[in-house]
C-alpha cells in the first residue's frame, strides 16, 4: 500500500490499515547449499562432416571418487529409453544431479518434437531449445556447462557451447569443466591454430598466421586423446575413463578407453 | 470520503488505532516466522556400505542412531526391505528415513493393487515387478525434487538389488539428488574408510562379476569392523542383507566377531605418525 | 412388481408408503444377475473367490482380474455392475491410504467395512445419485502380533509402560459383506451374485464357526471355495466361466500377511478336485435314478 497511499498526499488525510505485504521481501535464511561440484571435464570438436564429444567418466565429491564410471555424455532424442537412432549428443559437466535433470528435460522435449511434427528436430532448433531450458532457471540455475553436438542441415558437424544460464554460441571446439583451463588453450592452438605461423616465411612483424583447416576424424580423435591424457596428469578430478561419441550422418559411434585411475 | 476506493467503509486509524496484523499469516501481511525447512540433520545414522557380486548384492549398515555425539538409539534398522528384488540402505537423518520408509510402503501398496502372486516361484518371471533400478530412479527423483524445493531429505541412500533383468544393481542417491553407481558403494565415513578396502577386492565391474557370494559377505563384514574401529558414531551391532535371485535375506541383529584392538595403542595422531 | 406406476420407485430420497426404498431394491436386482462371488473365513486366513462369466471369446483368458487389493492385507470381490465395483474399490483404497496417513498403520478390516458401509449408504439418501449396483465382500487379515507403526525404527521398550502385555492376541481373519443399502455384517462365509443360494447352502455345511470346534484350514478353504463356485455355476452351465481366487494368511502363513492370488499349482489342484466332486455327484444321481 505504500505506493498507493503516498506519504505526501496522505499527510492531511486520515490513514487506514491495510495488509502490509512488506514482510514478504525479507530474504529467507538457509544454511542448505543446493549445489555440489562433481568434477570431470568434457570437450567437443566439430569437423567437416562429423562432431566429436568426449568426457572423462570420473565422478568426485571433494577428494573422494564417487565412482569411476559416470558418463557425462548423453544421446538426445531417438527412440525409446536407449535413444536408438539419435543424432544429437549432450555433454554436461558440473553438478551431476542438475546435469541429469537437464538431459532428461531436453530428451523429453526432443522426443515430443518428433511426436508432434513427425520429423527429427534440427540441431540448431535443439540448441536454442536447450538455451531456453537453461534460462528458464535463470534465478536457480542448472549448475552445469553444457556442450551440444550434432550434424546441421547442410551435413556439417555442429557444436554449441553454453554457460549455466543459457548463453550459447556455435563453435569449432570447446572444453568445459574442471580441466577446461588446461584443455582449451591446447585446443586453441591445435584446432584454431592460434599463435602458429608459416615457418617458411621470414621472421618479423609481417608474419602470416596459419589459417585453420577442417581436421580429419583420426586427427581429431588423437587430439581428444592427447587433451585428456594430459589433463589427467595435472588435474585430480579428471581420470578413470574416456568416453567419446562421434556423430556422423549415419548416427552415433560410442567409444570408451581407460585413463589413469590415480 | 476520498478517492481511494480501497479505503471506503474501512475503519480509520485516527478513530480506531492502527490495525495489528502480526497474528495474520505471512501471506496476509502477518509477521509470523517464515516457513522453515530442515537446515541440518538431528538424529543420524552413519555409513551404509555395499558390494555387488556375481549374482547379487550385499549391503550393510549398523543399528545406531546418534543424537550428535550421543549414541541415542541402539536398535534402529536402517536397511529397508522393499520387495524381493530390492533393499534400501539409509544414512543421515532418521526422521527423514522414517518418512522415506512410509513413502516406500505406500508405493509398495500401490504397486500391488492388481492382484498378483508374490510367492517365489511365480514372481521370478514377473515383468511387472519393480526392479531395484526402478526404485532407485524413483527415490533419486524424490531426493532431487526436495533439494530443488530447498527442503531436502537429509539422507544418503544406497539402493541394492536386482534390475528387471535380474542383474545385480547398486546405486546411490543423496540429499542433493546426485546419483551414481558402481561395483562397490559407501556413504558417509564409509566412503573414506570402507570404499578403499572394497575397491581393493573389487576394482571394477568385471571383478564383481567374478566375486562369489561368501567372499562378498565376508568383505562387507570386514569393512563393518574397520568402520567400528575408526568411526566414533558407529556400533558393533549391525544389519546385513543379501539380495540375489533367491530373494532377500535380511539379518538385523548381527554382531561384529573377532575384534582385535591390538593396533589401537600403537596409533599416534591420525595413524601416519611414527613416533 | 407392485411399485410400478406408483411413482415411489423413481427416486432415492422417496420412501414408498410401506416404508421401502425401491431404488435400493432394484440395485439388489442388478447384483443378483452378477457372477457368484464368495468369501470364506478360515482358521488361518481368508479366501475370496469369483465366478467370472466370460462375456466374449475375444477376451484374453485369465486377464482382466476382478478381485482387487485395497491394502497389503485386504482384498475385495464384488458382483453386480462392474464400473460400480471399480469405484467402490477406488474409494476403499483411498480410505485405506488415508487411514495409513493418519495412524501410520494398516486399516483394520472392520474399520474399512464400516467406512465403506457408510459410503455406500450415503448413495441411498439423495435424489441426485443412485445406489451402488454391487454387493462387495471384503476380506482381510488384521495383524495379530504387535506391528510397528509404518516407518518405526527400533523395537521400543521391552518392559514397563509402553511395553508389551504377554499373551494378548488381537487381530486374525475377518470377512465382511456390504450390500447396496449400505448394510454390512461380518460373516464366517459370505456369498452373493447369481448362484448365492446354492453357494450359501454349501457354505453352511462347512465348519467355519470356532464355537463348533476346529475351523477348516486356509488350504481346505481354497479347495472348498473352488468347489462352491463350480457348484454355484451348475444352474448356468451353458455359459463359460473362469475361476478367480485370492487368499490372505497371517504373517507366518503362505502369503506372509498379504492379499495375493492363489498360486497356480494350488488353484489348478482345487479346480481338479472341484470338477471331480461335481462328477462324483452326477454319478451318485445317476445311480439313484437307476
Amino acid at each position: 500500500m505504500a505506493s498507493l497511499f503516498n506519504a505526501q498526499s496522505m499527510l492531511d488525510q486520515p490513514s487506514y490499515s491495510f495488509a502490509q505485504p512488506t514482510s514478504h521481501s525479507e530474504p529467507r535464511q538457509h544454511s542448505f547449499y543446493p549445489y555440489t561440484d562433481n568434477g570431470g571435464s568434457t570437450l567437443g570438436i566439430s569437423g567437416q562432416d562429423f562432431a566429436i564429444l568426449a568426457g572423462d567418466t570420473r565422478s568426485t565429491s571433494g577428494y573422494n571418487i564417487n565412482t569411476r564410471y559416470a558418463p557425462k555424455l548423453f544421446k538426445i532424442g531417438g527412440d525409446g529409453p536407449n535413444n536408438t537412432g539419435s543424432k544429437i549428443v549432450l555433454s554436461v559437466v558440473g553438478f551431476a544431479a542438475d546435469g541429469r535433470a537437464l538431459k532428461e528435460r531436453l530428451d523429453t522435449v526432443v522426443k515430443m518434437y518428433k511426436y508432434q511434427h513427425g520429423k527429427d528436430i534440427s540441431v540448431g532448433a535443439c540448441a536454442q531449445r536447450l538455451s531456453h531450458i537453461l534460462y528458464s532457471k535463470r534465478f536457480f540455475p542448472y549448475y552445469v556447462t553444457a556442450i551440444l553436438g550434432g550434424i546441421d542441415e547442410e551435413g556439417k558437424g555442429a557444436l554449441y557451447s553454453y554457460d549455466p544460464v543459457g548463453s550459447y554460441e556455435r563453435e569449432q571446439c570447446r572444453a568445459a569443466g574442471a580441466a577446461s583451463s588446461l584443455i582449451m588453450p591446447f585446443l586453441d592452438n591445435q584446432v584454431n591454430l592460434k599463435n602458429q605461423y608459416d615457418a617458411s616465411q621470414p621472421q618479423g612483424f609481417g608474419k602470416e598466421p596459419l589459417k585453420p583447416q577442417p581436421l580429419s576424424r583420426p586427427h581429431v580423435e588423437s587430439l581428444v586423446n592427447d587433451a585428456f591424457t594430459s589433463a589427467v596428469e595435472r588435474h585430480i578430478e579428471v581420470g578413470d575413463g574416456l568416453q567419446m561419441m562421434i556423430i556422423t550422418k549415419d548416427g552415433i559411434e560410442e567409444t570408451y578407453a581407460p585413463l589413469k585411475k590415480d | 470520503m476520498n478517492h481511494f476506493p480501497q479505503a471506503w467503509g474501512r475503519p480509520r486509524d485516527d478513530v480506531y488505532g492502527q490495525y495489528n496484523p502480526s497474528y495474520l499469516p505471512q501471506s496476509h501481511g502477518g509477521t509470523q516466522q517464515p516457513i522453515t525447512h530442515t537446515q541440518s540433520p538431528i538424529v543420524t545414522g552413519t555409513s551404509v556400505i555395499a558390494i555387488k557380486f556375481k549374482t547379487g548384492v550385499v549391503i550393510a549398515a549398523d543399528n545406531l542412531a546418534s543424537y550428535g555425539s550421543l549414541a541415542r538409539f541402539t536398535d534402529v534398522h536402517r536397511l529397508k526391505h522393499f520387495n524381493r528384488k530390492s533393499v534400501v540402505g539409509v544414512g543421515g537423518d532418521v526422521s527423514d528415513m522414517q518418512y522415506l520408509d512410509r513413502l516406500l510402503k505406500s508405493l509398495d501398496v500401490e504397486e500391488n493393487y492388481s492382484t498378483g502372486s508374490h510367492t517365489a516361484e511365480e514372481s521370478e518371471t514377473d515383468p511387472a515387478m519393480m526392479g531395484a533400478n526402478n526404485l532407485h530412479t524413483y527415490l533419486s527423483k524424490v531426493m532431487y525434487k526436495r533439494r530443488s524445493d530447498f527442503n531436502p531429505l537429509w539422507n544418503a541412500l544406497l539402493v541394492a538389488g536386482l534390475d528387471e533383468k535380474n542383474k545385480p544393481f547398486l546405486a546411490s542417491a543423496d540429499l542433493l539428488g546426485t546419483t551414481f553407481s558402481g561395483p562397490t558403494m559407501a556413504t558417509g565415513f564409509g566412503a573414506h574408510l570402507a570404499q578403499p578396502i572394497m575397491r581393493r577386492i573389487v576394482p571394477d565391474e568385471a571383478a564383481s562379476q567374478q566375486l562369489g557370494r561368501e567372499e562378498a559377505v565376508q568383505a562387507v563384514r570386514d569393512c563393518m569392523k574397520v568402520l567400528f574401529y575408526r568411526d566414533a558414531r558407529s556400533m558393533p551391532e549391525y544389519s546385513i542383507a543379501v539380495i540375489d535371485e533367491k530373494g532377500v535375506e535380511l539379518k538385523e541383529k548381527e554382531v561384529l566377531e573377532n575384534q582385535s584392538w591390538d593396533f589401537a595403542d600403537k596409533i599416534r595422531g591420525y595413524g601416519t605418525q611414527t613416533v | 412388481m407392485t411399485s410400478i406406476g406408483t411413482g415411489y420407485d423413481l427416486s432415492n430420497s422417496v420412501f414408498s408408503p410401506d416404508g421401502r426404498n425401491f431404488q435400493v431394491e432394484y440395485a439388489v436386482k442388478a447384483v443378483e444377475n452378477g457372477g457368484t462371488a464368495i468369501g470364506i473365513r478360515c482358521k488361518d486366513g481368508v479366501v475370496l473367490a469369483l465366478e467370472k462369466l466370460v462375456t466374449s471369446r475375444l477376451l484374453k483368458k485369465d486377464a482382466n482380474k476382478r478381485i482387487a487389493t485395497v491394502d497389503r492385507n485386504i482384498g475385495v470381490v464384488h458382483s453386480g455392475l462392474l464400473p460400480d465395483g471399480r469405484h467402490f474399490v477406488s474409494r476403499a483404497r483411498d480410505e485405506a491410504q488415508s487411514w495409513r496417513g493418519t495412524y501410520k498403520a494398516p486399516i483394520p478390516v472392520s474399520s474399512l467395512a464400516n467406512r465403506m458401509g457408510s459410503y455406500v449408504q450415503a448413495f441411498t439418501l439423495y435424489s441426485s445419485v443412485r445406489p451402488f449396483g454391487i454387493t462387495a465382500i471384503v476380506g482381510g487379515w488384521d495383524a495379530e502380533t504387535d506391528v510397528d507403526v509404518d516407518g518405526a525404527v527400533g523395537s521400543g521398550p521391552k518392559v514397563g509402560a509402553g511395553g508389551k502385555t504377554k499373551g494378548v492376541k488381537e487381530g486374525g481373519p475377518y470377512l465382511y459383506m456390504i450390500e447396496p443399502s449400505g448394510l454390512y455384517w461380518g460373516y464366517y462365509g459370505a456369498a452373493t451374485g447369481k448362484g448365492r443360494q446354492a453357494a450359501k447352502a454349501e457354505l453352511e455345511k462347512l465348519k467355519l464357526d470356532p464355537k463348533d470346534g476346529e475351523c477348516i484350514s486356509l488350504e481346505e478353504g481354497v479347495k472348498e471355495a473352488a468347489r462352491i463356485i463350480y457348484v454355484a455355476h451348475e444352474d448356468s452351465k451353458d455359459k463359460d466361466f473362469e475361476l478367480e481366487m485370492t487368499w490372505i494368511s497371517a504373517v507366518n502363513g503362505p502369503t506372509k500377511g498379504r492379499h495375493e492370488e492363489v498360486p497356480k499349482a494350488l488353484k489348478e489342484e482345487a479346480e481338479r478336485l472341484a470338477k471331480a466332486a461335481l462328477e462324483g455327484e452326477d454319478e451318485d444321481e445317476e445311480k439313484m435314478e437307476k
